[in-house]
């Protein structure tokens, strides 16, 4: 019925201001998303383990999900922006229509944003089964940390002690986290992991590091006074550096 | 008014009503916490040698807290009618016109008074003076990270600072919409006459005043090292200062219900007639989910507060780990109220912003059903996702994956906000103003700190990004990219109702953009800064990060200067602004239909409804 009393209406997809915010919708959506991902990735550190990596990768993808959504309100402010502004001190005339909804548009935005929740979750969940899984190998190198204002102190099997992480690269470590006094965060940087440590509990966590080298252990949990500089280093060694270190590092223990 | 001369005249006939005043409540309290802390002193026993250093300590500090607060309650007069009442009385009606303020002039701002119009002007002003001491404070924070050397801060200043800015925004922002605009607009908006219950808004505003000055206290006492979040036991070993925060939240929790109760009880019973549900401007749920969010979540924080208290000064340990309690017991209590508080925050900026989308665009507010959904789907959801605070705390790894589902499912009605907002301004004749591009602004920002939040709510992701200022930048974005543009563009739209005359218009557009860029410069460095592995509330940082934070601190001072911009506007524009007429923006809530100044009561005869306020544009003929 409608069509036959307005037969001079254009179907939607048709109309000059759809037309402009498709055009800017993608180029908003390429913009968006190339920036939001070179952002991410060339300010993030640089990986030392699988996990990190795999927290690089989500941020590409989620990026990716999010940017239609950006790039459409970004879009379509920048066609409202460009079309009819009126400046001056008494409002503009009314706008030449008074729609007050549109069921399709709500249904099919809702739809969307239910899907991109899903896809969120799905990506997430993926990676997070694989990190939940890697703190059950019984396999992997055991350390204990133990935090307290404000150093990190690190026990290995063989009874060796350190205040300075080393681990062998390619060998999964599950630590055991705990703490003398407040609760502290223990983050490697590099490798993408942290868990709080609290006083009265022990919590665990798991890593593979890949790279040898040396990085970055800091507090991520105010802590008191010198939390800023609660902080240490881990260095990555060959098996053979690491096996030699321990030996030495428990025969010193065991002298002093 | 002649009988209320001749029985003042009539001694000793003065009312004890009309003799307090904010200098009565001022001394009330000094006195009665000097008082105090003087007996206690005095009677308090020694602690055992075995007993934790402080514990007398903060029983004294306690204490006297209390005392003030009870005696600055009772000096400015929040106890006469409870009193009254007890005795089997009421006040008279010369006492009820004088606590309305009626024919008082400026003296009734400094009073218990009970106009709705009053108390939004107090709130407005607290708000203002709020902001400006936490903003303040975060120019120390961002001075002293200006340089990676730079850190002229000592350390134990520096975490203060860093707390009780964090309190000082958290309070200020949960009351900047809610407090000035949903008491004084509000109430007109909805054609009430006055707030439900008039006395408990003024008693909910003298609460704040009242809550201040423990927090004050405390930063003579060693101050707030713990962050605002206080977390348990770091917050048992820090200085007295803490518990000028305990007092501090636990009076400000209880305007919080106070203040909640009233406004839900006011939309809910006193709407003009014919204003179905349907009818009811968008604005007014904003208001009511943003406190009706409060009712459940304040409670619980006022209960973490209490217990902090004990396990100070009474020797507990509800969360003391190694004697049987939990220090998760804390995390969850404190987040149980932190989650559902960001929406408080920023659901009534959002609904204004939605109120002035139509008004600024000349046509009607696009699905108002989606924006009520999107509201009401917030507010439930918002109540089940405060274990993402602690994905890495350890506290339950299994609960993490239904959290990240709860967390992410908040997205959906988030999305419908965007939708209305965004569908309000396709196709309308855009009239620019400071609202309409704080609209835009909105936008963009919410955006930013949207889809950060996804990478946030992200379990593997949080284990790289949480306690980074990455989360830091996140929450300025939400709370203040978008939470504080809905204020700052409330306070323009509403002020010529507020003081009959129009904000400056160029000192509204200077400060919009200062404020806008600043922000958006400092907080993408402090997003880099994240990515790059700096934690958050650190005194000092590696060299490394020196050019982001050099970034973020010029941002700061951008955003400072626009907001000295607008504080000047403020102050301009209310004392010789334009003069305003009845409507400047055309627009048709009931606001707009009462004149300035809007007389005691707003109405001579209660308006009648009988259509919604979105009747703008014009059908195609």
């Amino acid at each position: 019925m409608t069509e036959l009393m307005e037969p001079q209406t254009p179907q939607w997809w048709k109309k000059a201001d759809v037309k402009k915010t498709f055009i800017l919708w993608i180029i908003c959506t390429a913009v968006i998303g190339y920036v939001g991902v070179e952002f991410h990735v060339r300010n993030i550190v640089a990986p030392a383990s699988e996990n990190m990596s795999s927290i690089i990768s989500l941020i590409r993808i989620f990026t990716w999900a999010a940017a239609p959504v950006a790039g459409l309100v970004s879009a379509m402010s920048i066609t409202v922006l460009t079309s009819g502004r009126h400046y001056g001190d008494n409002p503009p005339p009314e706008a030449d229509h008074e729609i007050r909804n549109s069921p399709k548009t709500t249904a099919v935005w809702i739809v969307v944003s239910g899907l991109l929740c899903l896809f969120a979750l799905v990506g997430g969940l993926v990676v997070l089964q694989h990190d939940n899984e890697a703190i059950l190998d019984t396999k992997a190198v055991q350390v204990n940390v133990v935090a307290q204002q404000w150093v990190w102190n690190f026990d290995y099997p063989n009874g060796a002690r350190s205040e300075d992480l080393y681990l062998p690269v390619n060998k999964p470590v599950v630590f055991h986290i705990t703490s003398k006094d407040v609760k502290h965060s223990f983050w490697i940087v590099q490798m993408g992991i942290k868990m709080d440590a609290n006083p009265g509990y022990t919590t665990e966590t798991a890593v593979t590091p890949d790279k040898i080298g040396v990085f970055d252990i800091r507090c991520a949990e105010l802590c008191g006074l010198l939390h800023a500089y609660m902080q240490t280093k881990v260095h990555v060694v060959s098996q053979a550096d690491y096996d030699a270190w321990l030996t030495a590092q428990a025969a010193m223990e065991a002298g002093a | 008014m002649t009988t209320l001369t001749h029985e003042k005249t009539v001694a000793p006939g003065k009312s004890i009503i009309e003799r307090l005043n904010v200098v009565t409540a001022l001394v009330l309290g000094i006195v009665s916490a000097i008082v105090v802390w003087r007996l206690s002193l005095a009677f308090l026993p020694e602690d055992a040698d075995t007993a934790k250093i402080f514990t007398r300590e903060d029983k004294i500090t306690l204490l006297s807290m209390c005392a003030w607060f009870v005696g600055f309650m009772t000096g400015i007069g929040a106890l006469v009618g409870p009193f009254r009442w007890l005795m089997g009385k009421d006040l008279s009606h010369a006492e009820n016109m004088f606590l309305a303020g009626k024919d008082m002039g400026p003296k009734r701002y400094f009073r218990y008074t009970t106009d709705h119009k009053v108390v939004g002007i107090q709130y407005l002003f607290i708000t203002i003076l709020i902001f400006f001491l936490g903003g303040g404070l975060a120019m120390l924070i961002r001075t002293n990270l200006g340089h990676a050397e730079g850190g002229w801060l000592h350390p134990q200043a520096y975490n203060d600072i860093v707390g009780t800015h964090g309190i000082l925004m958290i309070v200020g922002t949960i009351i900047m919409v809610t407090g000035p605009f949903g008491n004084f607009i509000m109430p007109i908006m909805i054609g009430a006459r006055d707030m439900a219950f008039p006395r408990l808004n003024a008693l909910s505003f003298w609460l704040i005043v009242a809550a201040a000055i423990p927090l004050l206290w405390g930063q003579f006492l060693g101050g707030i090292t713990t962050g605002w979040s206080a977390y348990n036991p770091l917050a048992s070993q820090a200085p007295l200062g803490m518990d000028g925060y305990i007092m501090y939240i636990c009076i400000f929790a209880i305007s919080t219900m106070v203040a909640g109760s009233n406004i839900t009880t006011t939309v809910v019973k006193m709407r003009a007639k014919g204003m179905t549900w349907n009818r009811t401007p968008i604005f007014i749920y904003g208001t009511v989910a943003s406190v009706a969010l409060a009712l459940p979540a304040f409670p619980v924080f006022f209960l973490s507060q209490v217990l902090s208290a004990f396990d100070r000064a009474l020797g507990t340990s509800f969360y003391n780990t190694a004697a049987g309690g939990s220090g998760w017991l804390y995390e969850n209590l404190f987040w149980l109220m932190g989650h559902p508080e960001v929406y408080v925050i920023l659901i009534p900026s959002i609904a204004a912003l939605m109120e002035m989308a139509p008004v600024f665009t000349r046509r009607p507010l696009f699905s108002f059903n989606v924006a009520v959904m999107g509201i009401a789907g917030i507010s439930g959801l918002s109540v089940l996702v405060w274990a993402h605070h602690m994905y890495i705390s350890g506290w339950a790894p299994l609960l993490n994956a239904p959290f990240m589902l709860t967390t992410e499912l908040i997205s959906i009605p988030t999305g419908m906000l965007f939708l209305v907002l965004i569908g309000t301004l396709w196709r309308g004749r855009l009239w620019m103003t400071m609202p309409l591009m704080s609209i835009l602004a909105l936008l963009w920002n919410f955006m930013i700190g949207g889809v950060t939040g996804i990478y946030l709510s992200d379990v593997p992701a949080d284990a790289f990004l949480h306690g980074s200022m990455y989360v830091t930048a996140h929450f300025h974005y939400t709370l203040m990219g978008a939470g504080l543009t809905g204020a700052l563009a409330s306070l323009v739209y509403w002020f010529p109702k507020m003081t009959g005359r129009m904000f400056d218009k160029t000192l509204s557009w200077i400060a919009f953009w200062l404020v806008q860029i600043g922000f958006n410069v400092a907080f993408i460095g402090m997003f880099m800064v994240g990515l790059a592995g700096q934690p958050r509330r650190v005194a000092t940082y590696a060299p490394t990060f020196s050019t982001a934070n050099l970034v973020t601190t010029i941002g700061a001072y951008t955003i400072m200067i626009g907001m000295l911009v607008l504080l000047h506007g403020v102050i301009s524009s209310a004392r010789n602004g334009v003069k305003a007429p009845k409507n400047p923006w055309q627009a048709k809530t009931l606001e707009w239909t009462v004149d300035y100044p809007i007389p005691l009561e707003n109405f001579d005869v209660l308006p009648t409804v009988t259509s919604d306020a979105y009747g703008y544009g014009k059908a195609k003929s």
